[in-house]
């Protein structure tokens, strides 16, 4: 199939997928959204803010769907805009871009598919070790659609770090929809962490679906730093024999924030596992719905899911799902929601902190995940959402 | 004992506290001097806990008559924040767990404010090992109870209050605590301290100077360091009838 048929099918199938609403979280009227592109500009603050290094050796920057830069001084590693990869290496594209996602999955798919420009293609060579963490940024600066579409691959034996930072100027009225198909090859490792930072207005409905290969080790974590009117997510994971999972979302719901956000993963065989770990944090009026599904071909799994409420209006719900498909496969999940315990709040002001000093090491303590295996460089990042989570919840 | 003339680092007087509808203490008196190493034994359910809670103000324990005074000044009413910020500490009998707080991070919260060194006493009271860990999850008896007088000591208190600081612990973690209990009075400004204990095994390794018996809510008996002996042979009731 050529290039061009290949397009037109997609477009195709995107259209049947156009009137489909998400059978998750609140629907919004994408229509709105189309065709409002204006002129972009950068804002490196906002951008630094969401820890995104503007300097870094691998880089990919996106404003708007208007401005598209991007560079790799790494060795073993390949940047382009996800349309420079599809033109220059046409066969090879179709193995990977919408493989894992289908054009008419839902109605913000559809429109990406249909209307989306740019993203990210990166791919890490063969056995190549990468330690700096390849940066991303995805920035709306004006009203209207970022809808970029990511490949990730991260080939046999190879190991890297993926850090996307997105965020929005103030007061702009935005719709971000990010499809991510990202693939681990044998014996690779992937970690990918995403900070998210958008405005009061701001709706944002990423779609990821990850495969990762035998042996393969996929860990993602998640922040959500400030306000938004609503974000919708749910992505998913396969994981091939022997591959192992660990999935983080730090959530924190602030104003009157709609948010329903989960991590999902299959398991192919009794060597494969995953942890899903959710630490949501609900503030004001926010409402933050946490799902996370594990299906079990066998392997192991477990579902970690808290809330913290720290208002009398916000509203926290938890759906964890186990799906056994086969009795080899062992799926736990514990789930708890609730408020800062009186007495560990007492407990550290007697150690001599003021009230909100103990408040603010509680909530540092709950958003602190302990992911094992990670280098220095994104443990440090990682300390430093868990920072600014906990200011933000404050 | 009449408070106007009460010269000492801390005076109890007359003490009744509720905690919700219920009377825990009852006309409580003792006092704390210089140099003194108090002991306040009972056993269970007598309201030592009650009265440590009520010295440093934690909320929930309510003062129906009576007072307290540190340094000279009336704090009956003064709140757990002020009397900790006045040289007070209590080490709690059990610790909450605290999700995802780090030993370290904490004993480096409280010395960024005292100038301890987190090395240092993790040293003396042999928690190197636990500094990493969540604090209080999954700790035997004997490390919860060092890892709770470690932020005493990172405190520097005036004067520390100890609840039983010898139960539930192993003989080993006995020897390092009494040690730390031992810091504790040399980093008194007035070299005191307060000990609730209702085994006294602590006793072995540290010696009270002086002994008050609590029974029922009341302190019944207060003295020096020779009740210790008597309570051994005859028993807390047999010594304070």
């Amino acid at each position: 199939m050529g290039l061009r048929e290949w397009r037109n099918r997609i477009a195709e199938e995107a259209k049947q997928g156009l009137d489909r609403p998400s059978p998750y979280g609140m629907d919004i009227d994408v229509g709105s959204y189309v065709g409002e592109e204006s002129g972009y500009r950068l804002d490196t603050e906002s951008v630094e803010r969401v820890g995104v290094d503007l300097k870094a050796k691998a880089l990919y920057l996106q404003v708007d769907q208007a401005y598209f830069k991007y560079i790799s001084r790494i060795p073993g590693v390949e940047i382009y805009r996800l349309e420079d990869y599809i033109e220059s290496y046409p066969d090879e594209a179709k193995e990977y871009v919408w493989r894992l996602l289908r054009p008419s999955m839902d109605k913000y798919v559809a429109v990406a598919a249909l209307r989306g420009m740019g993203g990210y293609f990166i791919r890490v060579k063969k056995n190549t070790r990468v330690e700096d963490p390849i940066m991303a940024c995805l920035f709306i600066s004006s009203h209207g659609l970022q809808a970029p579409h990511n490949v990730v691959i991260v080939e046999d034996g190879a190991e890297a770090t993926v850090y996307t930072g997105c965020t929005i100027a103030p007061e702009v009225v935005g719709l971000h929809i990010g499809l991510s198909e990202f693939y681990v090859g044998r014996n690779a490792k992937l970690r990918f962490v995403m900070v998210h930072s958008w405005n009061r207005v701001a709706h944002v409905r990423p779609r990821t679906a990850v495969n990762v290969s035998e042996n393969g080790e996929y860990i993602s974590y998640y922040a959500n730093l400030s306000n938004l009117k609503s974000l919708q997510m749910y992505p998913r994971v396969y994981l091939g024999s022997g591959a192992h999972a660990y999935l983080a979302s730090i959530v924190l719901g602030v104003g009157d924030a709609d948010i329903d956000i989960g991590s999902g993963a299959v398991l192919e065989d009794g060597d494969s596992g995953v942890e899903i770990v959710s630490r949501n944090i609900a503030r004001d009026s926010s409402r933050i719905v946490m799902r996370a599904s594990i299906v079990g071909r066998g392997g192991r799994g477990h579902i970690d899911c808290r809330g913290l409420m720290l208002s009398n209006s916000s509203v926290i719900a938890t759906i964890p799902e186990l799906h056994a498909e086969s009795p080899d496969a062992i799926l736990t999940h514990e789930a708890s929601i609730g408020r800062l315990a009186e007495d560990e709040i007492y407990y550290l002001m007697s150690k001599g902190f003021t009230r909100d000093e103990a408040i603010g090491i509680l909530v540092r303590g709950f958003v602190s995940i302990d992911i094992k295996g990670i280098p220095d460089k994104v443990r440090s990042y990682i300390e430093t959402i868990e920072r600014l989570t906990t200011e933000k919840a404050m | 004992m009449a408070l106007h003339s009460c010269s000492s680092v801390m005076c109890v007087d007359k003490l009744t506290v509720g905690v919700g509808s219920k009377t825990v203490l009852k006309d409580v008196s003792f006092s704390v001097d210089r140099g003194s190493i108090l002991f306040l034994l009972g056993p269970n359910g007598t309201g030592k806990t009650s009265l440590l809670r009520t010295l440093i103000g934690y909320p929930g324990y309510s003062v129906v008559s009576g007072r307290i005074l540190f340094e000279g000044e009336d704090i009956t009413h003064s709140s757990m924040e002020y009397r900790v910020s006045k040289g007070l500490a209590i080490s709690h009998q059990i610790p909450p767990k605290l999700t995802g707080v780090r030993v370290v991070d904490l004993l480096n919260s409280i010395c960024r404010r005292t100038g301890c060194s987190v090395d240092e006493i993790a040293d003396e009271l042999e928690i190197g090992y636990l500094l990493n860990r969540e604090f209080g999850k999954g700790f035997s008896g004997g490390e919860l109870k060092r890892i709770e007088i470690a932020t005493v000591v990172a405190q520097r208190p005036k004067l520390a209050l100890i609840d039983e600081p010898d139960s539930g612990v192993d003989v080993d973690s006995i020897a390092v605590i009494a040690k730390a209990l031992k810091k504790l009075v040399d980093l008194s400004t007035y070299k005191s301290i307060i000990v609730i204990t209702h085994s006294a095994a602590i006793a072995k390794h540290i010696r009270p100077t002086h002994v008050c018996i609590m029974l029922s809510g009341s302190v019944r008996l207060c003295g020096d360091d020779s009740i210790l002996d008597e309570v051994f042979n005859y028993g807390f009731k047999g010594v304070a009838k």
